[in-house]
């Protein structure tokens, strides 16, 4: 049986995606036969964030309709052993995903893969709601900004009122943030919400804290899921969020403002 | 800009790679937008003529492509089933073999019905 988590957010532009492609990327590269899917039907990123976009044939949609088989649409990484990809249709909109639909490819890909990662769109419509109603874990992508926090609220009720796991009275679906674009000179000099801000008011654990990077942007723009540039801060941090989902006790890093190099080290130490 | 930088930015910048990326993918969608998206009934099509000679299993049939700036290749892998004899005679041995045994791989370059053009080509 695969665990299902869904990467969510409800405001657009957080991250998601990014982390949804380093995710799935770091659970293969931990050995999990991972799948990622991408539920942002008509607006189709995924693809170009894993650089996979000139091979896509079939999509999400074509497996729901019966056009094509899962396997056909299915898309193996080139570079991570274990990785998968589910693009989706650019072409149709939202309204293609059935419940009964995607609890179908869902149930397909259990029988196969150890963790299904689920790209969620924005927003508490269809597309968002179907990519979190299966889940069992979800990780609420969130940048420390006003209308950002407040829409992680807004779908954490979601969660726990409209998922699966809430209509079934079942276990709840576990809840983590993800900080992302987390700048530390900004937090210093007070402009921007502490991470502990933030967690006094979602009041859920917390998985990680991106830092904002340069990396991110260079990455999309090979395609290259930002975890695999491992001398990136973002990548780094990453790669720990995914060690602190399996379980690991990892401490933050990438939280304070990093010094600026061995000759202010130096003065600070001997300060 | 030192010289090391500059013979660094050189080759291929990120940046570069994302435009040519977006040219590629984006002249693929623009010329798709037109029409209907014909993948699913060339592969239903494709199958059922197939059908008519041999018994294929439909998830055995692997349909691959790779959108380029000027060519894309659509390969359909169709894995026939092994004879019943052959099958019984080199049970252990033929087991890999068989899964190779694509006779129906039809591969070509996508000038014409199959792909859409080049990155040029605007609709
Ligand atoms: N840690 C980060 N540092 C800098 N830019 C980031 C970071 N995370 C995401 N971005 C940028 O933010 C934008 C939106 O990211 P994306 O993952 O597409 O968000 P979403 O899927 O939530 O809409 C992209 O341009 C991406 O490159
Ligand atoms: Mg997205």
């Amino acid at each position: 049986m695969s665990k299902i988590i869904v990467m969510t957010s409800g405001k657009g532009g957080v991250g998601k995606t990014t982390s949804s492609a380093a995710f799935a990327t770091g659970l293969a590269l931990r050995g999990f036969k991972t799948v990622v899917i991408d539920f942002d039907v008509g607006l189709r990123n995924l693809d170009l964030v894993m650089g996979c976009e000139r091979r896509v044939v079939f999509d999400f949609i074509n497996v729901i309709n019966g056009e094509a088989k899962l396997n056909q649409a299915l898309i193996k990484d080139k570079r991570i052993e274990n990785l998968y990809i589910l693009p989706t249709s650019q072409t149709r909109d939202k309204d293609a995903l059935t419940r009964e639909g995607v609890e179908k490819v869902l149930n397909e890909l259990s029988k196969d893969f150890d963790y299904i990662l689920c790209d969620s769109p924005a927003g508490i419509e269809r597309g968002a709601l179907m990519s979190l109603y299966f889940a069992d874990h979800a990780i609420i992508v969130t940048n420390p900004e006003v209308s950002s926090v407040r829409d992680s609220d807004r779908i954490l009720g979601v969660l726990n009122s409209r998922s699966r796991r809430a209509e079934q009275g079942l276990e709840p679906v576990t809840q983590q943030l993800l900080l992302t674009r987390y700048d530390p000179e900004r937090v210093e000099k007070g402009e921007m919400l502490k991470v502990d801000d933030v967690l006094e008011i979602l009041a859920i654990p917390l998985l990680g804290v991106i830092p904002e990077s340069q990396a991110v942007l260079r990455a999309s723009n090979v395609g290259m899921p930002v975890i695999l540039d491992e001398v990136s801060n973002a990548g780094l941090a990453y790669s720990d969020a995914v060690g602190r989902f399996l379980g690991e006790d990892i401490e933050h890093r990438f939280v304070t403002p990093q010094k600026k190099g061995l000759f202010s080290r130096l003065l600070r130490r001997s300060a | 800009m030192s010289i090391f930088n500059f013979f660094r930015a050189a080759p291929r910048a990120s940046a570069v790679q994302a435009k040519e990326r977006l040219q590629i993918v984006m002249a693929h969608e623009r010329a798709g937008r037109s029409g209907p998206d014909y993948l699913p009934m060339l592969q239903q099509e494709l199958l059922a003529v197939i059908a008519k000679y041999v018994n294929i299993d439909e998830n055995k049939v692997e349909v691959k492509l790779d959108r380029g700036g000027d060519c894309s290749t659509l390969e359909v892998n169709i894995e026939l089933p092994a004879r019943e004899q052959a099958k019984a005679a080199a049970a252990a041995k033929t087991a890999e073999k068989s899964a190779g045994n694509d006779v129906g791989a039809a591969k070509r370059p996508a000038g014409g019905a199959v792909g859409n053009g080049g990155a040029k080509k605007r609709i």
